[in-house]
Formats: C-alpha cells, sequence, structure tokens
C-alpha cells in the first residue's frame, strides 16, 4: 500500500521559481549594463543603481504599508522589482537627473504593478509605463542623449543638414531623415561612436544576454526574432523596397532591447502560440509604421499598445483542447 | 432630517466627485489648474442651488412623465446665464472652461441632486443641499487642480512656487495624469473615510472590523 501516495493536484512540480527566473534575467541584462557604464561612463552607473534601488526599496515600502511582514517580504522577494528597475535604468540617457529614475522606477513599480496586485497582475510591463511616465513628463532631458566616450572604429559620425557634426545624435534620427550618418553597421552592432539610453546601444551586449536567456529556456528564440525581423522588413517596404535600411532599421534605437526584455514579458504576452504570432508580427508592423511616419523612436509605445491588446488576443484565440473535433457543417 | 446631515452628505459622504463619481467629464478635463477647477466649482454651485430651488418649487406641478425634459430645461436656462456672465466678467475663465461651461448642462451631479432630492424635498433644504453639494464638488476639484498645478506647473492658482524649467512633473498635465491622480484622490478618500467611519462605529460598541487579525 505504501506504493500509493494520495495527495490532491499539482502532482508534477518544476524547480524553476519566478525567482530563478528572474535572477537569470537579470543576469542577462548585466552585459548590456556593463557595456553601457563602459560607454557612457560612471554616470550610467549611478543611473542604473539608483533606479535598481528606488523600484526595489518603493516595492518593500509599499508591502510595508499594505501591512506584510518584513521577513514575509525578505522570504517572497522575487527579484521582478530588481528586473523592472534595471531596465528603467537602461532606458535612462546617461547623466540624467538622478530624480528622473527615481519617479520613473516608484511609477513603474507603485502605479502600474502593485496597484493592480503585484507580480504577474501588471496590465502592461511595468519598465515599459515607466519609461513612457519619464517621457511624457521630462522630454527635454529624456532626450538629451550624452555623445558615447568611444567614438566610431571607422571615423563615422552623425551630421545635420549644414553638415555640422551631431554630438550625441542617435542613429535613428538619421535613418528617419532628419539627420544623415556616415555610422557602419558595426559601429551600430557595438554602440561606438552612437548617441542613445544606455542600455540599447551595444546590440552585441543585448543579444548575448539574449542567448543566455534562450539557452536557459526563459526566452523562446522565436519571438524577438520575429518582432525585429517584421519591423526591418515593414521598415524595407515603407522606403520603396530599399534593402539597404535593412540593418540599419534593426540596429537603431531601442528595437533589439525592447524585443529581448521588454516585449517579451511573460505576463504580457498571449498564451498561445498563434496568439503570440499575431502580437509580434501586429507588434512589428506598427513599431515600423509608426517609427516610418511619426520620426521618432516609438519601440516603447507600440509595446504599450500591444501590451492592452493582449487580453483581446486571449479572448478570441484560445488553444484546441484535447480531442476536440471541430463539428462538420451540415450539407444542405 | 437635519441641516447637519444635509451638509455632511453633500461635502463627505456623498461627495459628488469621490463618492458618487459623478461628473467626472469636468473634472478630468478642467482641473489641470486651480484657478479654472475653482471657477468650474463655482459655476456649478450656482446652478446647482438655482436648479434645485426651481425645481423644488415646481415639484408638484411638473407631471412624472416628462420630468427630465422640464429639468433639463430648468437646468439649461441657468446654465446659459452663468455663461453669459463668466463671459462678460471673466474671460480668461470663459476662454479656458471652453466648452465645459455649456456642458454643465449635462452635468450628472446637477440632474442627479433634481431627480434625487430637489424633486422630493421643501425648498430650504434643497437649496441647503444644493449649497453643499456643490461645495463638495468645488473642494473637490480645487484640491486635484491645485496637486496637479504644483506637480505639472511648480505654481498654485498662477503663483509661481519653484522655477517650473528646472523640475516639473508635466505628466500630471496629461489626461493620462488626469485620470491616475482622480483614481489616487478616490483611493486616499476612501481610505480615509472607512477609517473614520470605523472609528465612530467602534464609538458605539458595535465591533465592524474589516481587516482580518493576520
Amino acid at each position: 500500500m505504501e506504493k500509493y501516495v494520495f495527495s490532491a493536484s499539482p502532482h508534477i512540480k518544476s524547480p524553476r521559481t519566478t525567482r530563478g527566473i528572474m535572477i537569470d534575467v537579470c543576469i542577462a541584462m548585466l552585459p548590456a549594463c556593463i557595456m553601457g557604464c563602459i560607454l557612457f561612463g560612471w554616470q550610467a552607473l549611478i543611473t542604473l543603481v539608483v533606479a535598481t534601488l528606488a523600484a526595489v526599496l518603493s516595492e518593500i515600502v509599499y508591502r510595508l504599508c499594505a501591512g506584510v511582514k518584513f521577513q514575509t517580504i525578505l522570504k517572497e522577494f522575487d527579484f521582478t522589482s530588481v528586473v523592472t528597475g534595471m531596465l528603467v535604468g537602461m532606458n535612462m540617457p546617461a547623466g540624467i537627473a538622478v530624480y528622473v529614475p527615481i519617479l520613473a522606477s516608484i511609477f513603474a513599480i507603485v502605479v502600474v504593478k502593485m496597484l493592480f496586485g503585484g507580480t504577474g497582475k501588471n496590465l502592461v510591463n511595468p519598465a515599459i509605463a515607466g519609461r513612457i511616465f519619464a517621457f511624457m513628463s521630462f522630454a527635454m532631458a529624456m532626450t538629451t542623449y550624452p555623445a558615447a566616450l568611444i567614438g566610431s572604429l571607422n571615423g563615422g559620425a552623425i551630421t545635420d543638414a549644414s553638415g555640422a557634426v551631431v554630438s550625441g545624435a542617435t542613429p535613428l534620427s538619421a535613418l528617419l531623415g532628419s539627420n544623415s550618418s556616415t555610422l557602419s553597421n558595426l559601429d551600430l552592432f557595438l554602440g561606438t561612436g552612437v548617441g542613445g539610453v544606455i542600455g540599447e546601444t551595444c546590440k552585441a551586449a543585448l543579444i548575448l544576454g539574449g542567448i543566455y536567456l534562450v539557452i536557459r529556456k526563459v526566452l523562446n528564440f522565436r519571438w524577438p526574432i520575429v518582432y525585429v525581423a517584421v519591423t526591418g522588413l515593414v521598415t524595407v517596404a515603407l522606403n520603396g523596397f530599399d534593402f539597404n535600411v535593412f540593418l540599419p532599421s534593426i540596429l537603431s534605437g531601442g528595437l533589439i532591447l525592447g524585443a529581448v526584455f521588454m516585449a517579451t514579458d511573460f505576463v504580457t504576452t498571449p498564451n498561445t502560440k498563434l496568439g503570440n504570432y499575431i502580437y509580434f508580427v501586429v507588434l512589428g508592423a506598427l513599431t515600423a509604421v509608426l517609427r516610418h511616419f511619426t520620426g521618432g523612436e516609438v519601440v516603447s509605445f507600440a509595446i504599450l499598445f500591444m501590451n492592452l491588446l493582449v487580453s483581446i488576443i486571449d479572448k478570441y484565440v484560445y488553444p484546441r483542447p484535447f480531442g476536440f473535433v471541430k463539428a462538420k457543417k451540415e450539407a444542405k | 432630517m437635519k441641516i447637519k446631515d444635509i451638509a455632511l452628505d453633500g461635502v463627505v459622504r456623498q461627495n459628488p466627485t469621490l463618492r458618487l463619481v459623478l461628473g467626472t467629464c469636468p473634472t478630468l478635463a478642467v482641473t489641470t489648474v486651480a484657478f479654472d477647477s475653482f471657477g468650474m466649482g463655482l459655476a456649478v454651485t450656482f446652478v446647482l442651488i438655482c436648479s434645485n430651488i426651481i425645481i423644488s418649487l415646481l415639484r408638484n406641478i411638473i407631471p412624472d412623465q416628462v420630468r427630465i425634459p422640464a429639468f433639463i430645461m430648468i437646468i439649461a436656462t441657468f446654465v446659459t446665464i452663468v455663461e453669459m456672465v463668466i463671459k462678460k466678467f471673466v474671460p480668461d475663465l470663459y476662454a479656458s472652461l471652453g466648452n465645459f461651461l455649456a456642458l454643465i448642462v449635462v452635468n450628472c451631479i446637477i440632474l442627479g441632486r433634481a431627480e434625487g432630492f430637489a424633486s422630493k424635498n421643501p425648498v430650504g433644504y434643497s437649496a441647503l443641499d444644493g449649497l453643499f453639494m456643490g461645495i463638495g464638488f468645488t473642494l473637490a476639484l480645487t484640491i486635484m487642480g491645485s496637486f496637479r498645478e504644483i506637480l505639472s506647473k511648480g505654481s498654485i492658482f498662477g503663483l509661481q512656487i519653484w522655477d517650473a524649467s528646472k523640475f516639473s512633473i508635466s505628466f500630471f498635465g496629461t489626461s493620462a495624469g488626469a485620470f491616475l491622480t482622480y483614481g489616487l484622490f478616490i483611493a486616499v478618500f476612501t481610505v480615509c473615510y472607512n477609517a473614520v467611519e470605523n472609528k465612530s462605529r467602534h464609538k458605539l460598541g458595535v465591533d465592524v472590523s474589516v481587516k482580518e487579525e493576520a
């Protein structure tokens, strides 16, 4: 009789925990953070640390206010606020006034995550909402990018209409027509001589982090690739099938950062495979089209918009129940 | 019925914006600065008092079947008066309130009080109800307007407190900020209200602790 164990479901337990996955995501973000600090100096480090601390502290303070004991908070601490804080920091230009990352992190954690019920209950990605909050509130500070400390490898630069070198301009402004750029694709890939927010310029580090997540089976490799490819192809189509813009369009701006770390958040993506295809294809098309017609960086706005559509996608796309046969239409 | 009850109902217990969630359209739209919110509150208060008095006087004459159109006619009359007065004497306020002044006609608070209170109660009480409801509305709007103005412009009633070009959260000046502010105010107000309510019930010896002992 001892062979039979009676217990309530669930019977299969996985050793994976939210905390473990989130620590993996933190590790995956480290290369991009380190490259940001190398490219933009110690000010980038301050911004990252301040954003992360503000996020963690606001979560703890919120839960203390909600009457949770401090020991319980420490025991249940699942590193999601660390991920959110790091992402908020990576979305800020280096050298920004300290209160911007603090306010963005507090907004992301308290308003977007905790008020909706905490980890796993948020409607939109907290980091994205935090970035957009900062972007709407401090537009000037958020779009003043410092120049990278390491210059372009082949001496390329971004110039405006009069031919003067614009320090700290993003390659996206060149792609969208307001400036012109002589940066090579290798520069864009490594982030050398490229202006932008801390985490987005070094694509190599972001892709490295993405590969780590795929190996650890945290991330499905399909979705970032679908998103990036669709954005690139739609941009090509919008530019009259000029395939020279394919690589610059996917290597400029925050597309890779958004694709690897922000659009693929578990909580704010659909549950089914078909749903995910719809989500990422529409997201990619939306990003490319909005970029083309607004002339600005829209990755965060596109992700925010699609996050809100996830519940609708999940309502209409649901998995086929096992053994379900579609009822045949009766012949007339 | 006591006057104290009417006053408490209007300002706290049935505060139109924060408890009944009526009149959200002007609340969200005009609370960008404190002065506009205060002006809006006063305009609504005036219309509320006058329409309550007239509707209360006519409550036995208006046939039940056509009461809503009749109420709207009375309200619209006073809104037109307010609009003309503001246009003549405070043109700045008229310019910034714009369409929302005319939209007081369809403001739920006024119609709600006409339907729920003035059409059933004598004139004196109806006038007081209009006054206190208006005070509740004005207070809520002015506090929200001040909050948003301080954060988004660094000023209050047009008085500059600090240099807005150095620090200002312009998010709170946008419509998304309006929704967030409104939600926060309702939440804070409800928490305070429940705390006070629980305390007064404890005083009476009735134990209704909402929070479970952990």
